[in-house]
């Protein structure tokens, strides 16, 4: 559209007079064709959307409990159209994004809906993500359950990529109400239909009554792969206990605003934001490197 | 003059077993050591009279050989057994022939495909039939194929439709009299569909059924404006046949656009229906629609089951099956009467099946932008993986889905060769779905059993006169159950989803039970 723009202009201010109106009138023509066309591409877009994209990354884009908001206007692997076409049809290695066999075509109406979109208005994050790293090291206690970059605790999702994997508004939705939307666990890679575990709470009797609480890493009929609240690794069989129990609640507290103040909330965020799996090398505790050759194999 | 015949009876005697006539296929009951047809005979039972595996000794139960097909993925065959040696299809249209006792490979045969295929739902291949030296193979670029059976060499070919358009073929063909029997799949891209027969000699098509009434043709009445062109009503699931009554029973799939109806108007025959049909031409004797304007994606592709029972005080031939929309329909084979339907499971589309065999919908159900929660879900209560029936039990083992669905639906224009759904279905957040193996009454409906799986399944049931079933679970779990009392007799972990059902056959005395998983087929038998 703005090419058009510019166009006209420059026509006018070359020519002037009469012809201006009959060139105007022509161009304004195929500028609202390609209005109409454009139309037509986000309509379409939105279509193939929906059907291919929103089960990760919500009906509207705005993010979903495995796919980042995609109308904050913030691209991890690339904005320009070639860096999201890129990334729709071959995925993103390492992360949940898979390729997608769709066609040209349909990718480009896609990219047409997705810039078609603004961003959520009131989602901008106004802390700093230094005092936010602070919070989340400090009082609020997050790395006891959550490791980022190699730091932390295991009983929690791994969070060194959750500011590029997840929106703003699903993380505040994740510290406020953690029961929400559960995170989702491993997924089978062979089970096409199969859907990964949540971040559940989950109680084991054993035969002699003691009670294991925690998230299953894995669960079939017959066995199950535990980390308990202690963060202990356990692999029991089914058939040597007495009771398996799911509530639809995760174990992680909600930190409501007596718990974490506004500011500090959007100081978190901040930080939260800022993880997006580059930056191993900065985390102050690293081991240091030592050394060793590059051609070990 | 005898001495004379003798010999030449014998050689012809050899000959016939080294061939799968038409007469062993309509006998396969009576040659259980081998597997001849997708459902293991006519009557879709997928029962074997084998008899060596009982539930005292199942734990016995130890893997024998694997043969690795060559590709990951759904491994969805159902393989034929002929006299000591296995046929199977693969991922990609592979096929092979391999040693049923050692599961050595005989040959391999893997289809050149096109590049831009549109299978909906995985490059699968169910499997092969047979007839003669011949095996059928149906591919995704929507090609019919005969393979010699010694040597996998491609005998003929033929184009049944254009995959450029997403038709496809991921279907067993069945074999019956001449015929090769196929039905397309493309559901999911508004194709029209159809169900083939092809000369197995030849190659040459003997018959097209297509499943979406065209213009002047009773049924299309039933599609608004020009809805039908794009129908859907796919038939992707290997059909049953009674030679008695020269009936094909051939299930169909979703109307297209899947889960939008806004433009398709009406009840939208013969999608979601059970078709019977003259096998020598083809032509509609009865169908019978089990959910009409779809909106849930509630395919019929579920085998139908034949059976021979009393019925209200009365011999009666009866097609039973287990629906994806949650009920168990007993039909009368002859003509399609509606016997009776009952629900399996947690059903909320509809209330209740009517007395005339019309779901009656559930009018609580609004459309809501954000979705609507119905059950079962898309995937359905049940599936195309295969149930199975006992004669010794009466039961008819279904694996079960507790899948419910939020429903989006909005309007989707049609392009060819694309997607075409109409929007989009995921699962409930809050309750995870979980599977259970039942048993059924197949003729009440009434749940005898039920064995629990943690997830929701995506394979079948086999069941044996040794009392025992086989199920495979998407945890990858391959488990012998009591047939009678749904006890867990043994179980193995096989690494990945099974997508497909066991079959059984003996060879050297010795029975065997075959399942694919991942990239394996794995056989046992007892230690």
């Amino acid at each position: 559209m703005h090419i058009f723009k510019s166009l006209s202009w420059a026509i006018v201010l070359r020519f002037g007079g009469v012809i201006t109106g009959l060139l105007c009138s022509s161009l304004l023509q195929a500028a609202e064709k390609t209005a109409a066309e454009k139309s037509a591409a986000v309509k379409e877009g939105a279509s193939v959307f929906r059907a291919n994209c929103s089960p990760c990354h919500g009906l509207n884009a705005r993010g979903g409990g495995r796919g980042p908001d995609l109308t904050s206007g913030r691209w991890t692997h690339g904005s320009s159209d070639a860096a999201i076409f890129r990334t729709i049809s071959q995925g993103v290695p390492g992360t949940e994004m898979p390729a997608n066999a769709l066609e040209a075509s349909e990718i480009r109406t896609i990219i047409s809906y997705l810039h078609s979109l603004s961003p959520p208005k009131n989602l901008v994050v106004m802390g700093d993500p230094a005092k936010g790293r602070e919070i989340f090291y400090g009082k609020a206690g997050c790395a006891d359950c959550h490791m980022v970059a190699g730091h932390g605790g295991v009983l929690g999702p791994d969070l060194s990529r959750v500011g590029a994997s997840r929106s703003v508004s699903y993380l505040i939705d994740s510290i406020r109400e953690p029961n929400k939307d559960l995170s989702s666990g491993m997924t089978d890679p062979n089970n096409h239909y199969g859907l990964p575990l949540v971040y559940d709470t989950v109680t084991l009797v054993k035969a002699d009554g003691t009670k294991l609480t925690g998230v299953a890493k894995n669960e079939d009929t017959y066995s199950v792969q535990l980390i308990s609240t202690d963060q202990k690794l356990h692999v029991l069989l089914k058939r040597d206990l007495k009771e398996v129990t799911h509530e639809h609640r995760s174990l992680m507290p909600a930190y409501s605003e007596d718990a974490l103040h506004s500011p500090e909330l959007a100081h978190l965020i901040a930080y939260l934001e800022t993880l997006r799996g580059e930056d191993r090398a900065s985390m102050p505790s690293r081991e240091p490197n030592t050394g060793g050759t590059k051609e070990a194999k | 003059m005898k001495g004379a015949l003798l010999p030449a009876l014998l050689f012809v005697t050899a000959l016939s077993q080294a061939q799968v006539t038409n007469e062993r296929l309509l006998g396969a009951a009576n040659e259980p050591q081998n597997w001849l047809t997708y459902s293991g005979r006519y009557t879709g039972w997928r029962y074997s009279t084998l008899d060596q595996i009982i539930p005292t000794n199942a734990s016995r139960l130890a893997m024998q050989w694997t043969f690795q097909v060559g590709d990951l993925g759904q491994f969805e065959t159902t393989p034929l057994v002929v006299d000591g040696v296995l046929y199977g299809t693969g991922q990609n249209d592979r096929a092979f022939a391999i040693d049923a006792r050692t599961g050595r490979p005989i040959w391999r045969y893997q289809r050149s495909l096109p590049e831009k295929l549109q299978p909906c739902c995985g490059m699968v291949n169910r499997g092969l039939a047979i007839l003669g030296e011949r095996l059928f193979m149906a591919t995704l670029d929507a090609h019919v194929v005969a393979l010699d059976t010694k040597s996998g060499n491609v005998l003929w070919d033929v184009t049944a439709a254009d995959y450029r358009k997403a038709y496809t073929f991921t279907v067993a063909p069945l074999v019956v009299k001449n015929e090769v029997i196929v039905g397309i799949s493309g559901g999911e891209y508004g194709v029209r569909g159809f169900i083939d027969a092809y000369d197995a000699a030849t190659g040459g098509r003997l018959w097209r059924f297509e499943t979406v009434p065209g213009l002047g043709e009773p049924g299309h009445e039933t599609w608004k404006g020009d809805s039908w062109k794009t129908g859907g009503a796919p038939a992707w699931i290997t059909g049953t046949y009674d030679p008695e009554l020269n009936l094909v029973y051939w299930p169909t799939g979703n109307p297209a656009p899947s889960n939008f109806g806004g433009e398709r108007g009406g009840d939208n025959l013969y999608s979601n229906c059970m078709l019977a049909l003259d096998a020598d031409t083809g032509k509609l004797k009865w169908y019978f629609q089990f959910t009409p304007h779809d909106l849930y994606d509630y395919d019929a592709t579920q085998i139908p089951i034949l059976l021979d029972a009393q019925w209200e005080g009365r011999p009666r031939k009866l097609l039973v099956q287990a629906n994806r929309n949650g009920f168990l329909y007993v039909l009368d084979r002859t003509d399609g009467k509606f016997l009776s339907a009952k629900s399996f499971g947690k059903v909320t589309w509809a209330t209740e099946i009517g007395a005339d065999g019309k779901p009656v919908v559930n009018a609580n159900l609004k459309t809501d932008p954000q979705g609507t929660l119905v059950c079962p879900g898309a995937l359905g209560l049940t599936n195309w993986y295969a149930p199975s029936y006992s004669p010794d039990t009466g039961f008819l083992y279904v694996a079960t889905s507790t899948e419910c669905d939020l429903f989006t639906s909005s309007p989707q224009p049609y392009r060819a060769g694309h997607d075409f759904l109409g929007s989009v279905y995921v699962p409930d957040p809050v309750e995870r779905p979980t599977g259970a193996l039942k048993a059924l009454d197949a003729l009440s409906g009434a749940e005898r059993w039920s064995f629990p799986y943690f997830s929701n399944p995506n394979g079948g049931a086999l069941s044996t006169a040794g009392g025992v079933v086989f199920a495979g679970e998407s945890d990858g779990n391959f488990i012998a159950l009591d047939a009678k009392t749904g006890h867990d007799l043994w179980h193995v972990q096989l690494g990945a989803a099974i997508y497909s059902t066991a079959i059984t056959f003996q060879v050297d005395g010795k029975q065997y039970v075959a399942i694919p998983a991942g990239a394996g087929l794995f056989a046992f038998a007892l230690q």
